[in-house]
C-alpha cells in the first residue's frame, strides 16, 4: 500500500519540480539570457571565423603594425607640420586635429547665430519672428550634405581668382583659393600678456565667488559681472601697452598666383564651417526657444511682484532655469556638429574620416584596424561628454523629495 | 410709474485695440526699437525673395543647347533650367530603363491606394491598415521594383502583399457602409453566423481564399529584371529611406524594450548596441558596411552595394529609434504598470496593451522627426558611390552639354527634399494637436 501510494506522488513531485521551473520567472529568465548569450557569441565566432579565411585568402593582415609606415601622401590642410614621408599615426594625428578643429569653430559660430535666431522667433515682431521662422524651416528640412555641396560648388568654388580677391576688410580676404586672414606674430614679451590674461580671469572667477557667497551672507550686491570683465581686459592691454605691444600682424600678399602669408583655410573648409554653422543654428534656435519658453509665467509674475529689475530677472530667474532645459540638447547638437563634420569627405577637405577611413584604407588595406581606430575616436568622444553630461544633469535637476 | 433700467448699447472697441491697425501697432510698429525691427526684417525678406525670384523666374533661361548658351544669354545672374529640365526625368528614376519606369509609378500609386483609407471617415481600423501598409507593402513594391525570376517564398510573400492591399480596402469600404469589419459582415450577412467561432472560420477563410487567388494571380504574372545597379534618383532615396523607416520602428521597439529589461545580459547587449552605433557618424557606418561586410560574409559570397548601404542605414536608424522610444517608455508613470500587474497582466500584456501605446503616442513628433532625419540622411549613401537624389543633381554639373551647372539642379532637389521633409512635419504637428486636444485644456 505503501509501496504505491508513493510512486504516483514521486512522480506528479517530479513533474511539478519541471513545470515549476518552466514557469518560475527566474528560471525563464536566466535561461534566455544563456540563449542570447550563445547566439551572440556564436555570431561573433561565426564573423570572425569568416574574416579570418578571408584575409587569409587575400593576403591582407588585420594588425597594427603599418602605422609607423610611411604614408606617402600629401595632405592638404593640416595644423602640425606634415610632410608626404610621414607615418601613418601622423595621418591620424591630423585628421583627428582637422575634425576637432572644424567642430570648435562650427560650434562656436552656430552658438552665436543660434542663440539669435532664437531670440528673434520669440520676437513680438511679427516680421521679424517671420523671417526667423523661415530660416529654421528652411534650413532644417533639407540634408545637410545637400548644403554642404551646394556652397561648395555654388559658392565657395565660384569665387574670383586670388589676383581679384574680395576683400571683406583689411587683411581679410576671400577668393576661390580659400578665405585668408592676418596672423598674429607675436614677439618676445608676448608670453606676459598670456600670464595677465590668465591671472585675470583667476581673479574674475574669485571676485564672481566672493560676491555670490556674500550676497548669499548679507543681501548686498555688487557688480561683480561688469567689474570681471573690465579685469579681464584691461589687465592684459596695460601689460600688453607696458611691454611695448609685443605683437606684429602679417598679411597675406598676392605672389604669382596665390596669396602668401597670414593664416588662410581651403574653401571646402569654410563651406564646411558655413554650412554646419547655419544647419545647426536651426536646431539650436529651437532649443533656445523651447528653453526660454518652458519657464512658467508665474515665475515672471513672482519676479515683478518682487520688484526684481529686468537684468536680474532674467539672470536670476529666468535663464536658470531655462539653462536646465537648453544645456543637455545643446550639447547633443555639439556632438552632431562632430559627427556632421564627417561630411567633410564630399568636398575633399581633410578630415578623419576623409583622410583615414578613406585616403589611409585604401592605400593600406588594413581595413580592420582603420575601421576600429575611426569608430574608437567618434565612441571616445561621444562617452566622454555624455559622461560629463550625466553629472551635470544631477547636479542642476530638481531636488524633489 | 416703474423705471426700468436699460442700459445703453457698448461702445465698439477703442480703434487702438481691435481692427488691423490696432494689429499693426502691436505687432510692428509698438515703440521706435520694434519699428526698425520691422524695417530690417522687411529689408532681408523683401532682398532674398526678389533676388530668388529674379534669378529663378524673371532672369532665367528656358531654351537653350547647352550651359554655354545659358551663360551668353544672362551669364549668372539668371537660372538656366533646360539643363535640369534633360535631366529630371534621371533625377527622379535614375537609370531606369525607360520602357519600364510605368513600374515604378505603379508601385507608388499602389502605396497611396492603400493609404487612401486613412484619410476616409467612418474607417475604424486604421491602425491596422497602416501597419498592413507598413509590413506588407515592401513584399508588393519589391516585385514591382525589382522583378525578374521569383521563387516559392518570394511569389509567396507578393501574394501576401497583394491579397494584403485587396483586404485593407475590403475592410475600409465594408466599415464605411455597414459599421462591421469583414469577417462580421461575411459571416452574419453572407453565411448567416452568428457565433464567434464560425465567424471566425469564416475569416480565416475568406482570407486563405483571397491569398490563394492571389498566388494565382501572382504564378501568372512576370515582369524583367532590373538590377538594381539601374535604380537611382528620388526612387532610389525613397526606397532606402521607406526599407530604414520600415524596420526601424519595430527594431527601435525592440531594442528600447531590451535596453529596460531586467535581464542583465539582455539589457547590456541592447546598451551596448545602440550606444555604439549612436556614438559614431552614419558615414563611418556605410564605410564599414561597404569595406567590411565582404570579409565577415563566407567566401565567394558577394552582396549587392545597395543591400550594403540599406543595412548600414538600417542599423543606425533603429539605434536612433530605440533612444526616441526609451524616451516615451521613461515618461510614463510608475502607475500604469502598477495598474497593469494588478490587473493580471503579464509583461507583454502589459507592454503591448498598456504602456507601449501610451509611449508611442506621446513620442509621435520625436518618431517623424526622425524619420525626416533618415530621410535627410540617405544623402550620404552618394558618398559611397549610389546615385540618388542628390548625387544625381551633382551628375549634372558633370555632363558634358551642363558643364559646372550646380546651382540649378540643387535647388530644384532643396525643394523636392524640402516638400517632403515639411509635410512630414506639418503632418506630425497636425497629429499631435489631435491627439493632445483631450490632454491640454
Amino acid at each position: 500500500m505503501a509501496l504505491t501510494d508513493s510512486r504516483p506522488r514521486t512522480k506528479a513531485a517530479e513533474r511539478s519540480v519541471l513545470a515549476k521551473a518552466f514557469f518560475d520567472a527566474r528560471v525563464r529568465s536566466i535561461v534566455l539570457q544563456i540563449l542570447t548569450l550563445a547566439g551572440v557569441i556564436g555570431f561573433f565566432w561565426w564573423l570572425v571565423h569568416n574574416t579570418i579565411t578571408n584575409l587569409a585568402a587575400r593576403s591582407m593582415s588585420a594588425g597594427f603594425d603599418f602605422l609607423d609606415v610611411s604614408a606617402g601622401f600629401g595632405i592638404g590642410f593640416t595644423l602640425i607640420p606634415y610632410a608626404e614621408g610621414d607615418t601613418y599615426l601622423r595621418v591620424f594625428t591630423v585628421g583627428i586635429l582637422n575634425t576637432l578643429l572644424v567642430a570648435a569653430v562650427s560650434i562656436v559660430f552656430a552658438t552665436i547665430l543660434g542663440l539669435l535666431v532664437g531670440l528673434a522667433r520669440l520676437s513680438t515682431n511679427w516680421i521679424i519672428a517671420g523671417v526667423a521662422r523661415a530660416y529654421v524651416e528652411l534650413l532644417r528640412n533639407t540634408p545637410l550634405l545637400l548644403q554642404i555641396i551646394a556652397w561648395y560648388f555654388g559658392v565657395f568654388n565660384l569665387l574670383p581668382r586670388p589676383r581679384d580677391s574680395l576683400v571683406l576688410a583689411e587683411g581679410f580676404m576671400l577668393n576661390n583659393r580659400g578665405f585668408y586672414m592676418l596672423g598674429p606674430l607675436p614677439q618676445d614679451g608676448f608670453g606676459m600678456v598670456v600670464a595677465a590674461f590668465a591671472l585675470a580671469l583667476v581673479g574674475a572667477i574669485t571676485l564672481y565667488k566672493w560676491e555670490e557667497a556674500r550676497r548669499d551672507r548679507t543681501g548686498k550686491a555688487f557688480p561683480a559681472i561688469s567689474s570681471g570683465i573690465g579685469i579681464v581686459i584691461l589687465v592684459p592691454l596695460i601689460v600688453f601697452l607696458a611691454a611695448g605691444s609685443p605683437l606684429d600682424w602679417e598679411m597675406p600678399v598676392l605672389q604669382g598666383f596665390n596669396l602668401v602669408g597670414g593664416i588662410s583655410v581651403p574653401p571646402s573648409f569654410c563651406a564646411l564651417i558655413v554650412a554646419l554653422s547655419a544647419y545647426t543654428s536651426c536646431f539650436i534656435a529651437e532649443i533656445v526657444r523651447a528653453g526660454i519658453q518652458s519657464v512658467g509665467k508665474g515665475q515672471l509674475e513672482a519676479a515683478g511682484a518682487l520688484n526684481l529689475p529686468a537684468n536680474w530677472t532674467l539672470r536670476r530667474v529666468v535663464l536658470p532655469q531655462a539653462m536646465r532645459v537648453i544645456i543637455p540638447p545643446l550639447i547633443s547638437q555639439y556632438l552632431n556638429v562632430t559627427k556632421n563634420s564627417s561630411l567633410a569627405i564630399a568636398i575633399g577637405f581633410p578630415d578623419l574620416v576623409s583622410v583615414w577611413m578613406n585616403t589611409s584604407l585604401n592605400q593600406s588595406g588594413r581595413a580592420i584596424p582603420i575601421v576600429a581606430m575611426t569608430m574608437a575616436f567618434y565612441c571616445i568622444v561621444s562617452l566622454s561628454v555624455s559622461l560629463v553630461m550625466n553629472r551635470y544633469n544631477r547636479s542642476v535637476q530638481l531636488k524633489e523629495r | 410709474m416703474t423705471v426700468v433700467f436699460e442700459p445703453k448699447p457698448s461702445r465698439p472697441a477703442p480703434s487702438t485695440v481691435v481692427g488691423p491697425a490696432a494689429w499693426l501697432r502691436q505687432n510692428l510698429f509698438k515703440d521706435i526699437p520694434n519699428t526698425l525691427m520691422t524695417i530690417l526684417g522687411l529689408y532681408i525678406a523683401v532682398t532674398v525673395v526678389g533676388w530668388v525670384l529674379n534669378w529663378a523666374v524673371f532672369n532665367a533661361v528656358w531654351e537653350a543647347e547647352n550651359r554655354r548658351a545659358c551663360l551668353d544669354a544672362v551669364g549668372r545672374s539668371g537660372a538656366c533650367w533646360p539643363g535640369v529640365a534633360e535631366w529630371l526625368p534621371n533625377m527622379i528614376y535614375g537609370l531606369y530603363p525607360k520602357d519600364q519606369v510605368w513600374r515604378i509609378n505603379l508601385g507608388f500609386l499602389a502605396l497611396i491606394v492603400w493609404m487612401v483609407p486613412l484619410w476616409l471617415g467612418g474607417v475604424k481600423s486604421k491602425v491596422a491598415i497602416g501597419l498592413s501598409a507598413v509590413m506588407l507593402y515592401p513584399f508588393l513594391a519589391s516585385y514591382f521594383f525589382l522583378g525578374g525570376d521569383k521563387g516559392l517564398v518570394w511569389s509567396a510573400l507578393i501574394a501576401l502583399g497583394l491579397s494584403g492591399l485587396v483586404w485593407a480596402w475590403a475592410t475600409a469600404l465594408c466599415e464605411r457602409a455597414t459599421g462591421l469589419s469583414v469577417g462580421e459582415w461575411l459571416g452574419l450577412k453572407v453565411a448567416g453566423a452568428t457565433d464567434d467561432l464560425k465567424q471566425k472560420r469564416v475569416r480565416q477563410g475568406a482570407m486563405a481564399a483571397l491569398f490563394l487567388a492571389g498566388l494565382g494571380l501572382v504564378s501568372l504574372w512576370s515582369l524583367p529584371e532590373v538590377r538594381t545597379q539601374y535604380w537611382g534618383g528620388l526612387f532610389l532615396t525613397l526606397v532606402i529611406s521607406g526599407i530604414g523607416i520600415t524596420f526601424s520602428l519595430p527594431a527601435g521597439i525592440l531594442l528600447a524594450l531590451g535596453r529596460r529589461s531586467k535581464m542583465p545580459v539582455i539589457s547590456m547587449l541592447s546598451t551596448l548596441f545602440i550606444e555604439l552605433f549612436r556614438s559614431v557618424p552614419l558615414i563611418t557606418i556605410l564605410f564599414m558596411f561597404n569595406t567590411m561586410l565582404p570579409l565577415f560574409l563566407p567566401e565567394g559570397s558577394s552582396v549587392n552595394q545597395l543591400v550594403r548601404a540599406i543595412v548600414a542605414v538600417c542599423l543606425f536608424a533603429a539605434a536612433y529609434m530605440a533612444e526616441v522610444i526609451r524616451g516615451g517608455l521613461q515618461a510614463i508613470p510608475k502607475g500604469q504598470y502598477e495598474a497593469a500587474a494588478s490587473l493580471g497582466l503579464g509583461y507583454w500584456q502589459t507592454t503591448t496593451q498598456v504602456v507601449m501605446p501610451q509611449a508611442l503616442k506621446i513620442m509621435i513628433p520625436t518618431i517623424v522627426g526622425n524619420f525626416i532625419g533618415l530621410f535627410k540622411d540617405t544623402t550620404l549613401v552618394s558618398i559611397i558611390g549610389l546615385f540618388d537624389l542628390m548625387n544625381m543633381a551633382r551628375a549634372v554639373g558633370e555632363d558634358s552639354d551642363w558643364l559646372g551647372l550646380f546651382i540649378e539642379p540643387f535647388f530644384v532637389v532643396s525643394l523636392i527634399y524640402f516638400a517632403f521633409c515639411f509635410a512630414m512635419s506639418s503632418y506630425s504637428m497636425g497629429l499631435e494637436r489631435k491627439l493632445s486636444a483631450g490632454r491640454d485644456r
